[in-house]
């Protein structure tokens, strides 16, 4: 049975911009899979929010809907979909919105939230879950409608192993049940077992197969790249065993090992969702400060917000959130004037990045790549010692993600201590060491090279 | 005359219901929040020592619900600072205590507001208030109640971050009027366009979840509060 049809469908966010979508054709049927691919900024979300019927701008061409369809649209970022405080009333908005008696909503609610293996209590605050967790609380708001077409925007990149192994089992069901599904998906590979259709949307055409790359990502390493398994520079942070613990809170992992970091190191700190990585990395910084402070020295001292100058940087998810200026050299610029270091280094850097087109684009207008990849470049211009990334990989294309490492390689050649958190292990022969943090328990795993080497 | 007096007794119990009781203990503090609030500006001075001793009981009571009050100290502090310096540039020491009296009068309006963030659920003001608003201006009002915690998470953090970045933003800093600008481009600025941005999602989000398809809405009640 058809559900949805696009015919000959055209999109742009304005007359005098270029269209995102030119003259799509689709078509999606009960139990069918699609999978879209593409660049980072090409259009892909706006294509699941034309599906949706959310998309308030007028549009060229004809959409069909079944009459009777239900359709549910899960976003990129869990976070700017949260309306509620708690995850029970989270997932019964929408039952809220159909008139459903308040008595029939508790068996709905919670066997959406059993569907996407999150078993927690229904009063729960939704601020106290991992991003993984909302992610999956987004999908159970809109299972709980029973929708005949979902529509999921970068679920690998939100998701740990676990919770993609435990959506590809509820998908599967829901697919063999007759609903039909849209992802869009930089790595259409996790998916391979439920995708029936490819699709890639790039310069606002729609074709069949996976994107790939065209231009090579950077490769060429910096000269003094040391490889892997050495780390025998200095010990810029060192933490003694300790429990991490919020205030007035069970322990959240425990470290009997303590942990260092060494200067031009790469540290991998993976951790399921939820596991405390930010946490971690935030304390690192000095800025969560605890009752019960963890015995961490960071290049000699005790973690305290604004004591490192340029020596320590700190990059959090949602990267776009710390810009301000108007143009992309400017906010490069910014820190390097506040440390007193050579502001020509940010144009340097945009000329390594091959970015210097951007140079005096606002950065609020870039997609969530370049956006990403400007607020890593303005840590890197100031050449810190110490650098924490949170999940510095989630939701970038291969384009953008070559360009990543070839500035962490680029850093750590220069000393620099790089720790970087990630929800699955980094697959990458630069991270020498990797700190497993599962099962409320932080330990150490050290790669042999010849381990690493192979493949 | 059984049978009415049974239907009577099902249609008492049922109208007071745990979440009849849930909502009209919500209506009530939501009602007695505007009069404490409203009573902060209209009072005569003499008066507002009992109602500091009012809003004495409603800390307490959010306190014990596990409420933070430090925002709400922080707010004091910076609007008690800002306000006496001003009072002593424009009218000079002998007019400092009137400012002190017009920055309680503010403390003792925002604290009833603090109290029913902290006692009642968002959803269950947006139901109080569509009993007399349109659902969507209910809905509204709920999803900027929600929004707040997450909103004083967001300004904390990108504040930290500007920090790091080397922006002239710490307390230390700040103390210099000369950077108070950089406050406002380094941390007001992003946190308007992530509000800016948050508003059209959250919209996307609600529009989504078939918010406005009904118009007969229902409220969610959380089992938690069967006990």
């Amino acid at each position: 049975m058809k559900l949805l049809e696009l015919d000959g469908v055209s999109f742009n966010y304005g007359s005098q911009l270029a269209p995102v979508l030119q003259e799509l054709k689709f078509s999606i049927g009960a139990g069918q899979c699609h999978c879209v691919s593409g660049p980072t900024g090409s259009g892909k979300s706006s294509l699941l929010n034309l599906l949706a019927g959310v998309q308030n701008r007028p549009h060229e061409g004809e959409i069909w809907r079944h009459s009777e369809l239900i359709t549910g649209l899960v976003m990129q970022d869990p976070q700017t979909q949260l309306l509620r405080q708690t995850v029970g009333a989270e997932v019964a908005f929408a039952l809220e919105n159909l008139g459903i008696p308040a008595e029939n909503m508790l068996p709905k609610v919670q066997l959406a939230l059993r569907r996407v293996g999150l078993f927690l209590r229904l009063d729960t605050p939704v601020s106290t879950l991992s991003l993984g967790q909302k992610y999956r609380l987004m999908i159970a708001a809109q299972l709980v409608c029973e929708p005949h077409l979902l529509l999921l925007d970068e679920p690998w990149a939100q998701l740990d192993d676990h919770g993609v192994s435990e959506l590809l089992t509820v998908l599967r069901d829901l697919i063999a049940e007759g609903m039909a599904l849209v992802l869009v998906e930089h790595n259409a590979a996790a998916f391979t077992d439920i995708i029936n259709h490819y699709w890639q949307l790039e310069a606002g055409r729609l074709s069949a197969g996976i994107y790939t790359v065209r231009d090579t990502p950077m490769h060429d390493e910096p000269t003094r790249y040391r490889g892997s398994a050495s780390h025998q520079g200095k010990v810029l942070v060192s933490a003694e065993a300790f429990d991490f613990c919020f205030d007035g809170c069970q322990p959240l992992f425990r470290c009997p090992q303590g942990f260092q970091l060494h200067a031009g190191e790469i540290v991998a700190l993976v951790g399921a969702n939820g596991s405390g990585k930010t946490s971690l990395l935030k304390s690192i910084a000095g800025i969560l400060s605890l009752k019960l402070r963890i015995p961490l020295k960071v290049l000699g001292r005790k973690p305290k917000l604004g004591v490192y100058g340029g020596e320590l940087g700190l990059l959090l998810q949602r990267s776009n959130r710390q810009l301000f200026e108007t143009s992309v050299l400017t906010e490069m610029q910014f820190s390097l004037h506040r440390f007193g270091l050579p502001k020509e280094r940010a144009e340097q850097m945009l000329a390594e990045l091959g970015l210097m087109m951007l140079a005096e684009q606002s950065p609020h207008k870039l997609s969530y790549g370049q956006q990403h990849l400007i607020a890593l470049a303005s840590l890197a211009c100031l050449q810190p010692k110490v650098l924490l990334l949170d999940d510095p990989l989630a939701g970038m294309d291969k384009h953008y993600y070559g360009k990543v490492w070839y500035l962490l390689k680029r850093l750590s050649a220069q000393g620099c201590a790089i720790l970087m958190s990630s929800h699955r292990v980094v697959e990458h022969s630069a991270v020498s060491r990797q700190l497993s943090l599962y099962n409320g328990l932080l330990t150490e795993t050290i790669f042999a090279m010849d381990e690493r080497d192979v493949g | 005359m059984w049978v009415s007096c049974s239907r009577w007794r099902l249609f008492v119990r049922r109208c007071w219901s745990r979440e009849c009781q849930e909502t009209m203990l919500c209506a009530l503090s939501l009602f007695f929040v505007c009069i404490l609030s409203a009573c902060a500006f209209v009072l005569p001075v003499d008066l507002l020592l009992p109602l500091a001793a009012i809003n004495g009981f409603l800390v307490l009571h959010g306190l014990a619900r596990r409420g933070s009050i430090m925002g709400v100290v922080k707010l004091g502090v910076i609007q008690l600072t800002i306000t006496l310096s001003l009072y002593l540039l424009l009218y000079g020491v002998g007019h400092l205590a009137q400012g002190a009296v017009v920055v309680g009068r503010i403390m003792l309006a925002t604290i009833p507001g603090w109290w029913l963030c902290i006692t009642a659920a968002p959803e269950r003001i947006g139901e109080v208030l569509s009993a007399f608003l349109p659902s969507k201006w209910a809905f509204v009002v709920a999803a900027s109640l929600s929004l707040l915690p997450y909103m004083a998470e967001e300004v904390r953090e990108i504040y930290q971050i500007q920090c790091l970045r080397g922006a002239r933003i710490t307390p230390k800093a700040l103390r210099n009027p000369k950077n108070w600008p950089e406050l406002v481009y380094c941390v007001l600025f992003p946190v308007l366009i992530q509000l800016l941005k948050l508003s059209r999602q959250m919209a996307v989000a609600a529009q989504s979840r078939h918010f406005g398809k009904s118009t007969r809405v229902t409220h969610w009640h959380s089992p938690r509060d069967k006990k």
